[in-house]
């Protein structure tokens, strides 16, 4: 599912699923290697084909830009030009971001194991500030479904 | 509220001004609908939902000003909408042209957008509200079309193999339609004469000319001769339109009472 809507909804290309273990072989134009650690294969370029521009939907002005999904374009302005269409049509948008997904790096497959704490790690998890950000997000939703109306 | 005719004292000047909305909401109705043929077999994905989506927005334009004469004569908009025989209808020919090929839509659409964004800005600048104000507003959804428009014009143009060629002979083929946009009636002249438009057609033509002439020529397009195909204003169309509205009418048709 891509958060900007659109009429691909559920099958981003391309970049859509940055955990599935990639190939590294031939992977991606950026002349930067997969790079492997005492753990095994590390981080890798994504693989995206030359076209492929991943897009970064900003709703509002102080938000971050969010990834939204993917357009082929030839080119950053013709790719700005589709992304307005494909990931703004449902959901508020105030700036887009494109780039190219070939110039992104993901983590392994293998290095999943980083992400997960060893020990307890609760008193760092900062879950009152998602959920205060959930809130301020909701609100912000209802109001401007009614303002649309 | 009271609408735009009703608050025209002068039946002539009324009559005028209706022909002036009939004309925009036609142009709309029927480029939205030629648009709306590209859903599903759009060069890509990402290009059909977009030119679906111009399709949404331009029916959405034609909407807002069929309601203008609808309120105010008391007609269901879905009847102004699709209930008239095609000499009725008072849009250009350029718009009702099948669409031959991706790069005549795209042509079409940059010639008929710098048409469309400058008789909005007249519009808002005619003192009738509300449909100064609601032109005002309709420009914001233009500039994205245009944009669309010139985006892809320049690359297909710029591009290797037979996009030039294709592009130049989609323009050769646009050209005395899109001239035909400026058509004039009597309507005109009075319009003109009453200060509700600015400007007269003939120099709304030459205003416009300048306006794609760079784009055009900035992307190696030479502009055709200068031969208007009028009729389209008077009610005059090509059999591309009769099948064009017959299909697009062939679902209300069935129960034109019907509420959807």
């Amino acid at each position: 599912m891509t958060p900007g809507g659109g009429a691909h909804d559920g099958s981003p290309r391309g970049t859509g699923d940055v955990t599935r273990p990639q190939t590294p072989a031939g992977a991606g134009s950026t002349g930067t290697p997969a790079r492997h650690d005492a753990g095994g294969l590390w981080e890798h370029p994504l693989g995206a084909a030359k076209d492929v521009w991943a897009v970064f939907v900003q709703g509002r002005r102080r938000d971050t830009h969010v990834y939204a999904g993917d357009v082929h374009a030839p080119d950053a302005e013709m790719a700005l030009v589709l992304a307005k269409e494909n990931y703004t049509r449902r959901d508020p948008c105030v700036s887009l971001w494109v780039v190219r997904a070939d110039q992104i790096h993901a983590t392994a497959q293998d290095a999943a194991e980083m992400f997960v704490p060893a020990t307890d790690k609760s008193y760092r998890f900062g879950g009152s500030y998602r959920q205060q950000r959930r809130v301020l997000q909701s609100s912000y939703q209802a109001a401007y479904r009614e303002e649309d109306q | 509220m009271p609408g735009v005719l009703t608050g025209i004292a002068d039946p002539a000047l009324r009559a005028a001004f209706r022909e002036v909305l009939l004309r925009v909401a036609d142009d709309e109705l029927v480029i939205g609908h030629r648009h709306s043929e590209w859903t599903g077999f759009g060069p890509d994905i990402e290009s059909d939902v977009a030119m679906s989506s111009i399709a949404q927005e331009e029916l959405g334009h034609a909407r807002v000003f069929y309601e203008q004469i609808a309120d105010d004569e008391g007609l269901d908009v879905d009847r102004l909408a699709f209930g008239r025989t095609p000499a009725e209808y008072r849009h250009a020919a350029l718009l009702e042209q099948e669409n031959d090929g991706w790069e005549y839509t795209i042509v079409r659409l940059v010639l008929y957008e710098a048409f469309e964004t400058a008789r909005l800005h007249l519009l808002a600048a005619s003192g009738q509200q509300p449909v100064a104000g609601l032109a005002q507003t309709l420009t914001r959804e233009e500039r994205y079309h245009m944009l669309f428009a010139e985006t892809w014009l320049t690359r297909l143009a710029r591009g290797a193999a037979d996009g030039p060629g294709r592009v130049q002979r989609a323009l050769e083929a646009a050209w005395p339609d899109a001239l035909g946009l400026f058509e004039a009636t009597p309507a005109d002249a009075l319009l003109v004469a009453q200060g509700v438009t600015a400007s007269t057609p003939s120099a709304q033509r030459a205003a416009w000319e300048e306006t794609v002439r760079p784009t055009l020529e900035g992307c190696g397009l030479r502009l055709p001769p200068s031969t208007a195909r009028d009729g389209g204003r008077r009610g005059v169309h090509t059999p591309s339109f009769d099948r064009l509205l017959d299909q697009m009418t062939e679902v209300w048709r069935s129960d034109p009472e019907a509420r959807w």
